[in-house]
């Protein structure tokens, strides 16, 4: 599903990630570790072609996605449900719209919308309150509805870069409860974060980067 | 479609949350553009009078004092048969002192010191139709000059040159102040554009990283500076119509510029609607140069 090969990049020669080799299967379910700027962010900008490998090659569900054209970016990214530390949604927009925005995007119908928004929010369990403004949401459930958009268009990988990073113990328990269950349906999910509370819950994948380069991999285990 | 329900919702949104930036923007581009108008507007009017005048071009053949009747009969039916003539009628040295002493009744004694009747008889030729223009007229002069009998031909050729040098200078200050005050429109609607970005960037990275393409996410952005240009040129044509209303008003007034009053013409539909449509134009290039200046910048 994912693949990087000798992957290397630096910005003002200040190396981030250095000759990164790495598989991960459809499916899998990984745990990215590592202090703040080890180089996470980076690898998953680089997985949705917001960032391009100074060398080495990534390929996302066989596509080469450093030599992808600017054009066919966006298409990529349509495969790929993100999840970040700043939530990033819409305050003007209503629950409902900001979940429904990926799908806006790919001009679904508005039947095709309703539907899919709902069972998205339904998953997460906020369809309750589809209504109302971000604003007016806990933080746990502003995670919960930028997972809900996340998956909305049913993606082949989902990348959550810190998601957990706002929340309290507690919050950050039910988050990775509910990446659990995404990639039960069969998404493969990658969580970067540099919460070592994290690696207790998830009894999978680890790996951990630590000023760009890539040590051996370690399990977690569920707390 | 409800994809673009949303594009147009978009571009709404961002009209109303900047709504004084909105409102500087198609003011200023109204003022802007009614320069541009003032101009296209007298250059219309002059055009419209010199084909006005254009119609209504006389020439006259001034015939020499010593032709004889015959040869004058002869020549008037030369000039007949040419089909560059619509309709002449002569006049007569006797008939052309009477117009003089009709006109000018307190200059008429003048003429009577100089004993004979100075005056020449002469035809006034109105050219055919398709013959009027400048051009055509100074041609067919030209060869009536010379032909025998013929003392001088003259038609208000200085006047019409001069109304011709003048609408080229119109023209040309037209499309000058036009491209001028046209660039400044597209950046006031630019720099428009570039808030309404500036404010939504956390909208703009978000489309970005769920899949949205450039087109997408700058749809609105056009919609929103098409509005503008279409507001902005719409305003421009109203202050223009109040303006010109009120000159017209003021000039028939005027007893003697009542025949002027019936010639002065606003813009045609047609214009109106090309003005709009330039404003439009404008309006979308100000958001293409402000977009692609942040597309540069996001990559």
């Amino acid at each position: 599903m994912i693949q990087l090969i000798h992957v290397s990049k630096s910005y003002d020669r200040r190396v981030v990630l250095s000759d990164l080799t790495l598989e991960i299967g459809k499916g899998e379910f990984v745990l990215l570790m590592g202090p703040s700027g080890a180089g996470k962010s980076t690898l998953l900008r680089m997985l949705i072609g917001e960032e391009r490998p100074d060398q080495g090659q990534i390929f996302v569900q066989g596509k080469n996605v450093g030599q992808l054209r600017q054009s066919e970016v966006p298409y990529l990214r349509r495969k790929i449900g993100t999840v970040f530390q700043e939530f990033h949604l819409l305050p003007k927009k209503s629950v409902f719209e900001n979940v429904a925005l990926p799908l806006l995007v790919q001009r679904s119908s508005v039947a095709e919308i309703r539907r899919k928004v709902m069972e998205a929010l339904r998953a997460v369990d906020v369809e309750h309150k589809k209504d109302q403004s971000p604003a007016s949401l806990s933080t746990g459930e502003q995670q919960r509805v930028c997972i809900a958009r996340a998956i909305v268009n049913g993606p082949v990988v989902l990348l959550a870069d810190e998601p957990t990073g706002n929340l309290d113990p507690e919050r950050t328990a039910e988050i990775i409860e509910l990446f659990k269950l995404v990639n039960a349906r069969g998404t493969t999910v990658v969580v970067a974060t540099h919460d070592p509370h994290v690696m207790t819950l998830v009894n999978r994948r680890v790996m951990m980067l630590i000023q760009g380069v890539l040590i051996p991999e370690v399990q977690g285990g569920d707390a | 479609m409800r994809w673009l329900v949303y594009l147009f919702c978009e571009a709404w949104t961002n009209l109303r949350t900047n709504r004084t930036t909105t409102v500087v923007a198609i003011v200023t581009t109204a003022f802007t553009l009614t320069c541009v108008g003032i101009f296209v507007l007298s250059y219309v009017n002059l055009r419209h009078a010199a084909n006005w005048l254009q119609e209504d071009i006389k020439v006259i053949v001034y015939l020499d004092d010593r032709l004889p009747l015959e040869a004058i009969q002869e020549l008037e039916d030369t000039l007949k048969a040419d089909r560059m003539v619509g309709s002449l009628f002569y006049i007569s040295k006797d008939q052309a002192l009477g117009e003089f002493r009709a006109q000018f009744p307190s200059d008429s004694h003048l003429l009577e010191g100089l004993g004979e009747n100075p005056l020449p008889a002469s035809f006034v030729v109105t050219p055919a139709p398709n013959y009027r223009s400048l051009n055509s007229v100074n041609r067919w002069a030209e060869r009536v000059t010379i032909m025998p009998g013929v003392a001088k031909v003259d038609y208000n050729q200085e006047w019409i040159d001069a109304l011709a040098e003048l609408i080229r200078y119109i023209e040309l200050a037209a499309i000058s102040v036009g491209v001028i005050l046209s660039m400044a429109g597209i950046t006031i609607i630019g720099n428009t554009i570039r808030l309404a970005l500036f404010a939504r960037r956390e909208e703009v990275e978000i489309l970005r990283l769920i899949g949205a393409t450039r087109t997408f996410i700058r749809i609105p952005y056009v919609i929103e500076g098409a509005v503008l240009g279409v507001c902005g040129s719409a305003l421009s044509l109203s202050i223009l119509k109040l303006g010109f209303e009120l000159f017209r008003r003021q000039i028939g007034s005027v007893g003697r510029f009542n025949e002027i009053e019936s010639l002065v013409t606003f813009l045609p539909i047609s214009g109106c609607a090309a003005f709009v449509g330039i404003g439009m134009v404008l309006g979308i290039a100000g958001s293409m140069v402000s977009l692609r200046r942040f597309g540069e910048t996001r990559g």
